[in-house]
């Protein structure tokens, strides 16, 4: 174990060393810094921003298994289809890129997932308003042997 | 002092109620992150070697740029959904107390940090490069390049740091975690609705669902869609007196009447971009290597292909031999049957097997020794 950690560790440090190194040292990269720049923003607008937002989310809207389900599918959606969402009515002098009707295609994709987070409500109420019923019928049915005993 | 003072907000004991902030799910999830990371990374260094020309460079198989470049792209997608849940279930390590334990923990930090920044915006570039979309200024395919290696020693240097825990939870212990079943798979389900919602761009059978990939066959001249138009390049009208010039030991210089006079060949080649999109057409026109007999080229020459654009980065290109001898390597005069479209490098364009689609130069001008 210990062998592999330390040969593992060297590996990475020696790799990012090199990637670091091209980042640096490529002649078409004329300000490294911006990269930085753009990196670190990355990662505030990512873990300061998104994910307590997520955390947030999840934690009023996300409690069981269905309405998470259908919020991760709709939030991956979004994040891959948003940039195509944006950018589709630029004018980017090429017809090709960007043909189809990507805001219409997400908000129907949305809208299924919310239908489907719906339906997924519904039938986790109903079940459940069924076996609560059903434990009453089962106590009520247990209360009389109780008294006789 | 006393530190406590300062443990506050998400520092605070308990301020993830979740109880899918775990190691088990946080292993299983780095497992499909990773997958999708080596694959990415795989790919994107053949695509990477056949654009600058280095290493060996086959021109078979005919669909095999199609085929990683496609990989590429519908694997860096995928690691969306991955990321963020990977991301969001280790999010609590992130205020973590105390913040840092002594000179390694905080390297080991360190290294996590890097790692996350570099993959956040590799990933971001990537995404946005598939649309075209620059709003950095910083060169894409450099940074791109230069950052996946930074990452990929991040994820080393996070697999050693991290490999006891890793090892501990490889198999599930004890009872599973409640609701942790259905978290993986809803990560893995949408990383399937990803998938299925853009990878029609390449894979043929799934252009029904293509609801957000860059490009669709039903778009574009003669059913195929084009990275760089006529007129970005500038090539709209050509010159009258177009002619092929073709130098080696001997030139000619050939109208267009003199190349559909020459044995036509047709072949079925796809047209791959670097940015993800494929498609495949029929392209007719004469064998390259016809083309360099006819001035005397030896078989062992590197061609290099000049178009009649003005500008621009890809307005020549370097062949290998391997493809420039290929029998299925054409300059097509014809696609789908029709003359090629200006979009498509009217009068005539190069079309290669096994080739990223911005080397497969149109309106060419020039084919000489390299």
């Amino acid at each position: 174990m210990r062998a592999y950690r330390v040969s593992m560790v060297l590996a990475g440090v020696c790799v990012i060393a090199f990637g670091l190194h091209g980042l640096v040292n490529d002649p078409q990269i004329a300000e490294p810094a911006d990269i930085l720049v753009w990196a670190l923003s990355a990662v505030v607008v990512h873990d300061g921003l998104w994910l307590p937002l997520a955390c947030l989310g999840g934690a009023l809207l996300a409690r069981s298994t269905a309405p998470r389900f259908v919020l991760i599918a709709a939030a991956s959606v979004t994040a891959v289809a948003l940039p195509a969402v944006l950018r589709e009515d630029a004018d980017h002098g090429n017809p090709t890129l960007l043909p189809l009707s990507y805001q219409h295609h997400l908000l129907l994709l949305l809208g299924a997932c919310a239908a489907v987070a719906g339906a997924a409500w519904t039938v986790e109420r109903l079940r459940r308003r069924r076996s609560a019923r059903g434990e009453d019928e089962v106590s009520s049915r247990r209360r009389p042997s109780r008294r006789s005993r | 002092m006393n530190t406590e003072f300062f443990r506050r907000g998400p520092f605070r004991e308990g301020a993830f109620p979740s109880r899918l902030h775990e190691p088990r799910s946080a292993v299983v999830l780095g497992r499909w992150l990773g997958s999708a990371l080596v694959v990415c990374l795989a790919t994107g260094l053949i695509s990477h070697a056949l654009q600058e020309g280095s290493g060996p460079l086959p021109s078979r198989p005919v669909n095999g740029y199609r085929v990683t470049q496609g990989l590429h792209v519908i694997s860096g997608l995928a690691m969306i959904p991955l990321l963020g849940a990977k991301l969001w279930t280790v999010y609590p390590r992130l205020f973590e107390w105390p913040p840092v334990r002594g000179v390694l923990h905080a390297l080991e930090r360190l290294g996590v940090a890097l790692l996350v920044a570099a993959l956040l915006l590799e990933v971001f570039t990537g995404l946005l490069n598939t649309v075209q979309w620059y709003p950095w200024p910083f060169p894409f395919r450099e940074t791109h390049y230069w950052l996946a290696w930074t990452a990929a020693g991040g994820l080393l240097l996070h697999l050693g740091a991290k490999a006891p825990t890793i090892a501990e939870h490889w198999r599930r212990r004890g009872p599973e975690v409640p609701g942790r079943r259905g978290f993986l798979t809803a990560v893995a389900a949408s990383v399937g609705l990803v998938t299925l919602t853009t990878a029609g761009q390449t894979v043929p059978w799934l252009g029904r669902f293509n609801l957000f990939g860059a490009r669709s066959p039903d778009f574009g001249p003669q059913g195929l869609p084009v990275n760089r138009t006529a007129e970005q390049a500038g090539t709209v009208e050509i010159p009258e007196d177009w002619r092929l010039t073709v130098k080696g030991p001997d030139q000619v210089r050939l109208t267009l009447a003199d190349l559909e006079a020459m044995p036509q060949y047709t072949a079925r080649l796809p047209i791959a971009c670097v940015e993800g999109w494929s498609f495949s057409a029929e392209w007719t026109g004469v064998r390259l290597r016809d083309l360099l007999d006819l001035v005397g080229l030896p078989e062992d020459a590197a061609v290099k292909i000049t178009s009649l654009e003005r500008r621009g980065y890809f307005r020549t290109s370097e062949m290998a031999a391997s493809y420039a001898r290929d029998p299925l390597t054409l300059l097509a005069l014809k696609v789908n049957g029709e003359p090629l479209a200006p979009d498509h490098g009217y009068p005539a364009r190069i079309i290669a097997p096994n080739r990223p689609g911005v080397l497969q130069t149109k309106w060419v001008k020039t084919l000489e020794a390299l």
